[in-house]
């Protein structure tokens, strides 16, 4: 498959995956400011610090405004200027759906497309006027709709697999991240505030699609432990950072399968295998060893790996590959 | 219109003066023909139509089939202008069509053949080299190349219209990168989902295996075996106004859809990037113009070319569609001359009429072109898409003034036409939520192979939207229409 549209295919399912992932965390951080008994600046901070927009929120609103629920979702969805906001995500989505036409199903493109229309147009607008909840929740159903057909209507080849590479390793920065501000903030709370904290770990549950497998699992014992296990290590759980890597080291492995040219994949393929054998309880046990430090090496590991992945399979000859996305690719 | 068709959708109905209507006759009543149509769609009533209009435009927009992108980065795109009122074309006028088109397209591979081959032409009539050779889209070092397969014209887009007595006349020759052929299948599409009952009854050819037909087309003219041949078509990207064509045709044929930065040479092979590696390209469906084909040839700042892709080519190794240098053949000044060319190169008389044609190269033409620069309509020869134009008859005297200076400057750029009446076609308007008649063009498409021409049973139907306006294009607020040929009866 041609390399640039590779480059189209992974940026799309990272995009889509994205803007899934904004929406649901949008979506639960609302639903827990009316629950718990929260500080609001301790409800919405987080949000702004999952996606790394902290320092530009504050720099365009003022530090204060991280209690303003309306300005954190303001800016996480309509802002121009953020990289991150809803709007450009899937401006950006669309894009490279649209770039590579001719590779994804009719309907995968038709519902990127129109998703994009609903959301700039005057639907949209009104849906986040008047119905907050079910704004985010078609955001949601649209992409899952979207992920849904790529893999019903599409063949199950080389830009299937790109698609879905983009999309788990995006899900495992997400995932990771989530947990690690989560964390942070559960952290530097008072002990005895087991409510609250229940509520929080519910809430952080939910903001990861969890909170049913999580109580299937576990029958209904909640501990923060246990909530931070499960997001990590948890190899059923489709959203668990081990889940996400063990799928992109198979993505990869089929990538490089030995009918190509050359050890092509085989730097991404070192980079991932020290990632994985990490993911395991026992990383955690230990004088030196913390949540903090697995999380922050997950982060980074997988930002390395997406370079590394642009690196040998986009081959970066192409002008394009200067796009808007590169950009973004946080840690 | 008589009593009988005056309900519905169609009351009140008035055709324009002096123009032929394509479904209805002077004196008012349904040409035969299409009478069986008239009373299905006429049935409908303006709410049903003014729905199913509006259904349509929203399909439209969601499946992204717009032509006009950003110029900015988050700039509109706009759906093709559609109106679900078919134009119909009968099968008698259809076979006529065919037959001319075919041999247009036969007599121009000729006289393409001849010009960058031996020019027995221009030896034997030695007045009509300027004109020919004076058109910067003669390439003169593309002369002794043989095209693979020996085609040349593998898409050719032939604009017609009907004058005001119903004769169709051939307007323009696209034999470099026609386009449009997208909006015909999707038009048939809409048409399909919305007039079912209607479509099925009207007896209507089918259009959608144009795709394969085309893919079958340029996979008969590779220079390797056409079974093993890698098909592409090269786009300028997504920022070019016919994109969504593009992909839809790479989409339709299940070929790769390739930037000029996805290709590379070596060897005089063609070669593109994948992510296992290289792998050779026998034919190239090229929607980038000539000039930007290859920089090593041509403008040397182009980015969208691929370096020694001409040397590639005439080194036989890769199939480019339509073949570099057929702006020759197209040229406005030129198409004068293609009813000679039938005759010279074919020894047949031309089925199908065109319009007269004054070439300013010619000091007579010229001399009767700036006296009757209010009649007529002149044109640059090297513009496209309704610019460079003069209205004549509505001119003002500043622009008659402007044009005649353009002209004595460059004689050879600009030809005159006297105004065809355009035919006229019964078209939805949606502000009044009526039946207007508005003035249409027909663009066919005809794909040829080393085994023949192929005339696909449809084609664009371009509608002027504005009320008195005779200009079709897209770019100046035309519009498009599903066009309706009819099965033979048995």
């Amino acid at each position: 498959m041609i390399a640039r549209i590779a480059e189209h295919c992974f940026w799309l399912g990272r995009y889509l995956e994205r803007a899934e992932s904004t929406a649901r965390v949008l979506q639960m951080t609302g639903q827990l400011a009316l629950d718990a008994e929260l500080p609001p600046e301790q409800c919405w901070m987080p949000a702004l610090a999952i996606f790394g927009e902290r320092p530009a929120f504050s720099a365009r609103y003022g530090e204060q405004a991280e209690s303003d629920g309306e300005a954190v979702q303001n800016f996480l969805t309509w802002e121009e200027g953020n990289f991150s906001s809803l709007v450009n995500i899937l401006f950006s989505a669309r894009d490279n759906a649209r770039s590579i036409r001719e590779v994804v199903s009719r309907e995968c493109w038709e519902v990127t497309n129109e998703l994009y229309l609903w959301l700039v147009g005057e639907v949209g607008k009104a849906e986040y006027t008047h119905s907050r909840y079910a704004f985010y929740l078609h955001i949601r159903r649209m992409v899952q709709l979207c992920l849904g057909l790529s893999d019903s209507t599409m063949l199950h080849d080389t830009p299937l697999d790109f698609i879905r590479l983009g999309v788990v390793l995006e899900r495992a920065g997400q995932t990771a991240r989530l947990l690690d501000v989560h964390h942070h903030v559960l952290a530097g709370m008072n002990q005895g505030h087991l409510v609250v904290q229940t509520a929080l770990w519910l809430s952080l549950l939910r903001a990861g699609s969890g909170f049913e497998p999580f109580m299937k699992s576990h029958s209904g014992r909640v501990t923060g432990d246990a909530v931070a296990a499960f997001l990590l290590f948890e190899a059923r759980f489709p959203r668990s950072v081990r889940y996400c890597l063990e799928a992109a080291n198979r993505y990869l492995r089929q990538l490089s399968s030995p009918e190509g040219q050359g050890p092509l994949g085989q730097e991404s393929l070192a980079c991932l295998t020290p990632l994985l054998e990490h993911l395991r309880p026992e990383s955690l046990v230990g004088p030196e060893a913390t949540l903090h430090a697995l999380l922050t090496r997950m982060v980074e590991g997988t930002s390395e790996l997406c370079l590394l992945i642009a690196r040998e399979y986009f081959l970066k000859t192409m002008p394009l590959g200067a796009q808007l996305g590169a950009q973004v690719m946080q840690g | 219109m008589r009593q009988s068709e005056d309900a519905g959708l169609f009351k009140g109905y008035s055709i324009i003066p002096g123009a032929f209507d394509e479904l209805i006759s002077p004196q008012g009543v349904p040409r035969p023909d299409f009478l069986r149509l008239l009373e299905l769609l006429g049935s409908r009533s303006p709410d049903e139509f003014t729905r199913i209009q509006a259904l349509a435009e929203r399909a439209l927009l969601n499946q992204g089939v717009t032509f006009s992108v950003y110029s900015d980065r988050r700039g509109t795109e706009r759906i093709f202008p559609f109106c679900l009122i078919p134009r119909l074309v009968s099968a008698r006028d259809w076979a006529h069509l065919e037959r001319g088109l075919e041999q247009r397209v036969r007599a121009l591979s000729a006289f393409l053949d001849d010009i960058y081959g031996e020019q027995r032409l221009l030896a034997e009539r030695p007045e009509l080299r300027d004109i020919i050779l004076g058109t910067s889209l003669y390439l003169p070092h593309l002369r002794g190349v043989r095209p693979p397969g020996g085609v040349r014209i593998h898409i050719a887009g032939i604009d017609l219209i009907r004058d005001g007595q119903g004769t169709f006349q051939v307007l323009e020759d696209n034999l470099r990168t026609p386009s449009g052929v997208s909006y015909v299948m999707e038009s048939r599409i809409l048409s399909k989902r919305v007039l079912p009952e209607v479509l099925e009854q009207a007896r209507v050819r089918r259009v959608d295996h144009y795709p394969a037909k085309l893919a079958e087309t340029l996979r008969a003219t590779s220079p390797e075996d056409p079974e093993r041949s890698t098909v592409v078509v090269l786009t300028p990207g997504p920022y070019n106004s016919a994109y969504f064509e593009h992909s839809f045709l790479a989409r339709t044929m299940g070929v790769e859809l390739v930037h000029a930065a996805d290709l590379y040479v070596e060897d005089a092979r063609v070669f593109v990037r994948t992510t296992r590696g290289p792998r050779r390209v026998h034919v190239i469906y090229r929607r980038i113009d000539d000039a930007f084909l290859d920089p090593d040839v041509f403008r040397p700042d182009s980015l969208l070319g691929v370096r020694g892709l001409m040397k590639a080519w005439a080194a036989g190794n890769v199939t480019l569609a339509n073949a570099p240098g057929n702006g020759v053949a197209d040229d406005k000044a030129v198409y004068a001359f293609v009813p000679d060319f039938i005759r010279y190169y074919l020894g047949e008389e031309p089925v199908l009429a065109q319009v007269p044609t004054y070439v300013c190269a010619r000091e007579e033409d010229r001399r009767y072109v700036l006296e009757h620069l209010e009649e007529l309509v002149v044109k640059t020869v090297d513009e496209a898409g309704g610019y460079g134009m003069l209205m004549g008859p509505q001119s003002t005297r500043e622009e008659r003034e402007d044009f005649r200076q353009r002209i004595l400057a460059e004689p050879r750029r600009y030809i005159a036409q006297p105004r065809i009446e355009l035919s006229t076609c019964p078209t939805w308007d949606g502000a009044t939520r009526q039946v207007v008649s508005r003035r249409v063009d027909l663009r066919p498409y005809i794909l040829t192979s080393p085994q023949g021409s192929w005339v696909l049973p449809g084609g664009l139907s371009r509608v002027a939207l504005r009320a008195g306006s005779y200009v079709v294009n897209s770019s100046q607020g035309g519009g498009s229409k599903d066009t309706w040929v009819q099965k033979e009866t048995a």
